[in-house]
């Protein structure tokens, strides 16, 4: 929120209006000064000194590198994909999620969600911290920002839980169950978001039945609070949609949550929509009821324009408020505008699907984007070129890379979950993660050009 | 009084000048044209800083004394004219 310095200080720091006179001597001394400073102002502005000079804080790490490969041999045995992972608020722990991304019938397959603490010593890569069992394929997962033992899931069957790995016994400390309120088709995403009181947490869930719903934590349940139900009819038309035929209901791929407005969040559909929701949207949604105990509303208020397949991976830009890039079949990474339908750019990542995308927690340029070729490709944004500024193989032998996340700490790591069931965790170099002396500025030009 | 004002109008003017802050002795802004938070987060870790570089100056000869001190990052330069009762606090983003 920008708010006009000038307000803040006329308030309690007058440059206008009377001087009071306890700053005896301030006339004074500004009169002593004056000359220096401006002086020196004016040799800075044109000083040549330091042009090209950069200063090594930091041990500079010229090369990519995988540090760690994680792996759960049971779930690989069992050909389990790793659908989501989620790097704990303190950074030390890595959770995965596995379940299956292919075609099929998997909803009775059991799964696990296993955790990693990469900063324990005597870190074996083969032998999670956690496993905690689930009755069914995990295909969505998130960690608690502020509470590192607790992690919500989404399932195949539409349930949501939250585990405890704190607690030995029955690791779950709250599900929806079967009840009328649960989604009955797979949770893709899942997440937290501030609830009304202090202090207070929801979960968000959404899924392939089109409903986005925000649970509370109530004793051994999630309560609904609040649900979202996208319709086809109440799609905003204001860029060209196929009409197309099937089910009314928005399939949710994926989801992405303002780091700017937390009223705003985005939607990418398994019809190629990619919609801008927002959660104090009044208008009921058009969707039969259905038993559910909140009346659901219609939260979309803007269409993109759409892609040619399922949308699987949006994320906002964490240093533009404006700014998103989205993934999906078409192979295409598409950088976009919250303020226009058509994308601002649009670059070819691969033959393949893609399954993930993410920007760098550091770089304003860069974005990560996960292959179903089993490759992450770095793109800078800053380069000339629009090849990939680094390409790190999953070593999958070909198998998709499903998602990634940055650490939250240690922003140069990069976790990758794969479709072998391995989540590589890679060390990137300086290059990538340290910030250019007038990105942000390049950043807000291309942010300020108008599609052709 | 308005010859402060014009005063810090003047230099507000020069080519990148982000802001100017002038504290007290003690530390305690008194002018700004930067917001809240910034001025009272400048104001407490650059007084902290001039009075170690002024010691600093003082411990090697202790006939000499801090003059000026400068601050260059790699998104600003900090220009600081110390004196008894203020320190002028200017921040100026580099030539590109």
């Amino acid at each position: 929120m920008l708010t006009d310095p000038q307000d803040h200080l006329a308030h309690q720091f007058p440059l206008e209006g009377e001087l009071r006179p306890t700053f005896s001597g301030l006339s004074d001394f500004l009169h002593r000064v004056e000359d220096m400073i401006v002086k020196e102002l004016a040799k800075n502005a044109k000083s040549h000194a330091f042009d090209g000079f950069d200063v090594n804080w930091e041990d500079q790490n010229e090369t990519v590198s995988c540090k760690h490969r994680l792996q759960h041999l049971v779930a690989q045995e069992k050909g389990l994909h790793v659908t989501s992972i989620s790097w704990s608020c303190t950074g030390s722990v890595i959770a995965c999620a596995f379940g299956r991304v292919d075609d099929g019938d998997w909803s009775a397959e059991k799964s696990c969600v296993c955790t990693w603490n990469l900063d324990r010593r005597g870190l074996n890569p083969k032998r999670p911290n956690t496993v905690i069992d689930v009755a069914r394929p995990v295909m969505s997962l998130s960690f608690h920002p502020t509470s590192p033992s607790l992690i919500a899931g989404g399932l195949y069957s539409g349930e949501v839980v939250v585990w405890d790995t704190n607690r030995t016994q029955d690791p779950v400390l709250a599900q929806t169950g079967m009840s009328t309120d649960a989604h009955r088709e797979p949770v893709y995403q899942v997440a937290w978001v501030p609830g009304q009181r202090r202090g207070e947490m929801l979960v968000l869930s959404a899924g392939s039945g089109g409903r986005v719903l925000l649970w509370t934590v109530d004793g051994g349940s999630l309560v609904l609070s609040a649900g979202y139900a996208l319709v086809r009819q109440q799609v905003p038309h204001n860029s060209s949609l196929s009409k197309g035929r099937g089910s009314s209901n928005v399939g949710v791929t994926s989801l992405a949550l303002s780091p700017w407005d937390s009223d705003t969040f985005l939607v990418g559909s398994e019809g190629g929509l990619v919609l801008k929701c927002s959660f104090s949207a009044q208008e009921l949604a058009a969707a039969p009821p259905d038993g559910e105990s909140v009346a659901l509303r219609a939260p979309a208020q803007f269409s993109f324009s759409p892609r040619g397949g399922p949308v699987h991976s949006l994320h906002y830009s964490p240093f533009h408020r404006n700014l998103f890039v989205s993934v999906g079949t078409d192979g295409l990474a598409r950088l976009h505008s919250l303020l226009q339908p058509d994308p601002l750019l649009s670059l070819r990542v691969s033959d393949s699907y893609l399954f993930g995308v993410r920007w760098s927690p550091t770089r304003p340029l860069v974005f990560a984007a996960a292959t179903g070729q089993g490759l992450v490709q770095i793109f800078d944004l800053g380069r000339k070129s629009l090849r990939p500024a680094a390409t790190m193989d999953q070593l999958t032998s070909g198998q998709p890379a499903y998602c990634m996340e940055f650490n939250p700490c240690q922003t140069d790591l990069l976790a990758v979950g794969n479709a072998d069931g391995s989540v590589n965790i890679w060390h990137l170099s300086t290059e990538l993660t340290e910030q250019g002396h007038r990105e942000t500025a390049q950043l807000e030009q291309l942010a300020n050009e108008v599609a052709e | 009084m308005a010859e402060v004002e014009e005063t810090l109008k003047r230099i507000q003017s020069q080519k990148g000048v982000q802001g100017i802050t002038i504290v007290n002795a003690e530390g305690i802004p008194i002018k700004t044209t930067l917001d809240n938070s910034s001025t009272v987060q400048y104001a407490g870790l650059i007084h902290q800083l001039v009075m170690k570089a002024r010691s600093t100056v003082r411990d090697i000869d202790p006939q000499n004394d801090l003059t000026f001190l400068r601050i260059r990052s790699k998104k600003s330069g900090i220009m600081i004219a110390p004196d008894k009762d203020y320190f002028l606090i200017v921040i100026q983003n580099p030539s590109d």
